[in-house]
């Protein structure tokens, strides 16, 4: 048990250090000086004492080992930089973004996940009927499927054509509101985002599930609940569909970097305020700074949610508690 | 992810008759590739306009003239999609090279020598199949500036980790058979072996992750150009949905055809690919025999 988790913890660092380092060296790295990715193309106007300055403030004068210190001291105190497009300190505006990422992105983990494992479970009892193939075809589809057009298509369809639904944003913009109104003006805009995110999260639950429901319904104890004359409906749920669960639990949290790389692309078509298309902006403004500590927050989100699954793994298989 | 290969190889045995052929999935997969790629190649024949050419008025609905009507410039949207199959699939198909010359290296190589060496590289793959893959990608693309080359080049460098790990579970196998024990006697040098003996070996298998990396590149590549980041001198078909973006194509009668088709080709690329690559990887690996 606890190597499991001090191997995984390995794990871990070593993305955070590969993220952080990578963060640090590109902006070095790239021909010309690291100050028009730090500071905005804006710097050619400057004169040459201003140059110096600004390279002085950003503590670009010193060796490199020094800059890293620095930056890995201003991570640990949660200075993200400053935007030079926005003016103002990232970290200010991620506060502000994260909170709608978490949002999509956790509902649509749950809805993707619940929706998988109960799908994948009945799935693989039918195997082979009519259900099971057309269920595998339509997985198929939705896996292939970019996200971002499948969201334009429920723009065009939901939101333009028929008007179910608002067409950008995360909530009216405007008009305050508080209570339940608030709440169902934030959940009608939030429909069409977390549909689109979940419907392309569940074919990889989906076919998980059924292939460990496969392995589980070929083992001996599964033909011994069956010939007891157990319920149908006690088998599957009660024997069967518990232990297939348990590779579950490991695949949902490796589509973690999945969802967060959907969430991107879907919370741009959606206008979503979110962090993915904080990223979108940035890009399209060149402001490399927010890029970078995009990058970052979502990294430590995947992270934080991959160590939190490792904690709570062993409550659900006993093997891993008991294990030396 | 070391669970769930745990079980499978945990899983009970079923033996069936050795499959050759590709199975009806693999052959719709194929099919749908085999149309697509002579789409691309014969492009200029079957185009009925250049898409660099301006040959009707902008936002045309579609006519005899232009069977999916006009983009903003006036520039034939069917021409556009016949020319776009070159882009997208040679960038899904060198992409899919990058990654899978790297994969193959370190699943050998990590298969092969075990110890210290594999550990090292195992760590590797785990930290990219951990991260986030498209910001890490946008990032990368955003320094490294949008070009044709760089866009394959970041594919390429991300796809890598999951044919790498199936390798690896393949040269593992092939390490401890008796002919390469032989050769080791022998005293056949490493170099040797590998490439004697263990490549062989995982070759075919590589090819069907090969297929599955290029279905993989695709998808991503019109995700990238999606958000502005792909070459911007080529169409590939996603950013044909850029600029329907853009344009807002999607809030008029214009989603119809210049949103759908762009999204269904890409879609069936991917579908090809992925379906002959399934059916490939279940011919050529038996334990898969039988799951799907």
């Amino acid at each position: 048990m606890v190597r499991f988790l001090a191997g995984k913890g390995v794990q871990y660092a070593l993305v955070l250090l590969f993220a952080v380092t990578l963060n640090f060296m590109l902006p070095r790295m790239m021909p010309g000086s690291p100050l028009v990715f730090l500071a905005g193309e804006d710097v050619g106007f400057l004169s040459e004492a201003q140059r110096t300055d600004l390279l002085r403030s950003l503590g670009l004068d010193q060796p490199l080992w020094r800059q890293y210190v620095r930056y890995l001291g201003n991570l640990v105190t949660g200075n993200l930089g400053y935007s030079f497009q926005k003016g103002r300190p990232i970290s200010e505006i991620i506060a502000e973004r994260l909170p709608w990422t978490l949002l999509l992105v956790g509902l649509a983990l749950l809805a993707a996940t619940l929706i998988g494992v109960v799908w994948g479970t009945l799935v693989a009892w039918r195997r082979g009927s009519a259900f099971d193939l057309g269920s595998l075809g339509v997985s198929m589809f939705f896996e292939s499927t970019p996200s971002f057009w499948l969201g334009m298509i429920f723009i065009a369809v939901f939101a333009a054509r028929l008007r179910w639904f608002p067409i950008f944003g995360a909530q009216t913009p405007g008009v305050s509101l508080a209570g339940w109104a608030m709440v169902a003006n934030t959940a009608w805009h939030l429909a069409l985002p977390l549909a689109t995110l979940t419907l392309i999260t569940i074919p990889g639950n989906f076919l998980i599930m059924r292939y460990s429901m496969l392995n589980v319904l070929g083992e001996q104890y599964i033909a011994t609940a069956k010939a007891k004359g157990l319920a149908e409906r006690t088998v599957i749920y009660r024997h069967a569909m518990r232990n297939a669960l348990l590779p579950m639990a490991t695949v949902v949290m490796l589509n973690l970097g999945f969802i967060a790389s959907g969430a991107t692309v879907i919370e741009t078509v959606f206008s979503y305020p979110g962090v993915g298309r904080l990223l979108y902006e940035a890009v399209l403004n060149r402001d490399y700074p927010v890029i970078q500590a995009t990058f970052f927050i979502l990294t430590v989100s995947v992270i934080a949610a991959n160590v939190l699954a490792d904690l709570l793994y062993p409550l659900i298989d006993p093997r891993v508690r008991h294990a030396r | 992810m070391s669970t769930v290969t745990a079980t499978a190889e945990s899983a009970p045995v079923r033996v069936r008759p050795r499959r050759r052929r590709l199975g009806v999935v693999g052959s719709v997969g194929l099919t749908f590739l085999i149309l697509l790629a002579a789409t691309a190649v014969f492009a200029p024949w079957v185009a009925p306009y250049n898409p660099e050419e301006t040959s009707g008025g902008p936002f045309e609905a579609p006519s005899r003239l232009h069977l999916l009507g006009t983009n903003d410039i006036g520039q034939d949207i069917l021409s556009e999609l016949i020319f776009g199959a070159r882009i997208s699939l040679v960038i899904g198909f060198l992409a899919a090279i990058v990654a899978i010359s790297i994969g193959t290296a370190v699943g050998t190589v990590a298969g092969y020598f075990g110890g210290w060496v594999d550990t090292v590289l195992m760590r590797a793959v785990d930290v990219v199949l951990v991260i986030p893959f498209l910001p890490l990608m946008i990032l990368l693309a955003a320094y490294l500036g949008p070009s044709f080359w760089n866009i394959i080049l970041v594919i390429g460098l991300l796809v890598w980790a999951r044919p790498a790990r199936v390798l690896r579970s393949q040269v593992l196998s092939l390490r401890s058979l008796e002919y390469i024990d032989a050769a080791r006697a022998l005293g056949a040098s490493a170099g040797r072996i590998l490439r004697l003996h263990v490549l062989p070996g995982v070759i075919s298998l590589s090819l069907a992750q090969f297929i599955l990396a290029a279905s993989n590149a695709i998808l991503i590549e019109a995700s990238l150009s999606f958000l502005g980041l792909g070459d911007p001198t080529a169409k590939s078909w996603g950013s044909i949905l850029y600029y329907a973006q853009v344009r807002s194509a999607f809030l008029t009668g214009a989603w119809l055809w210049w949103v759908l088709p762009p999204g269904l080709l890409i879609t069936l690329a991917v579908l090809g690919f992925a379906f002959t690559g399934f059916a490939l990887e279940e011919v050529l690996n038996p334990r898969l025999r039988g799951m799907s």
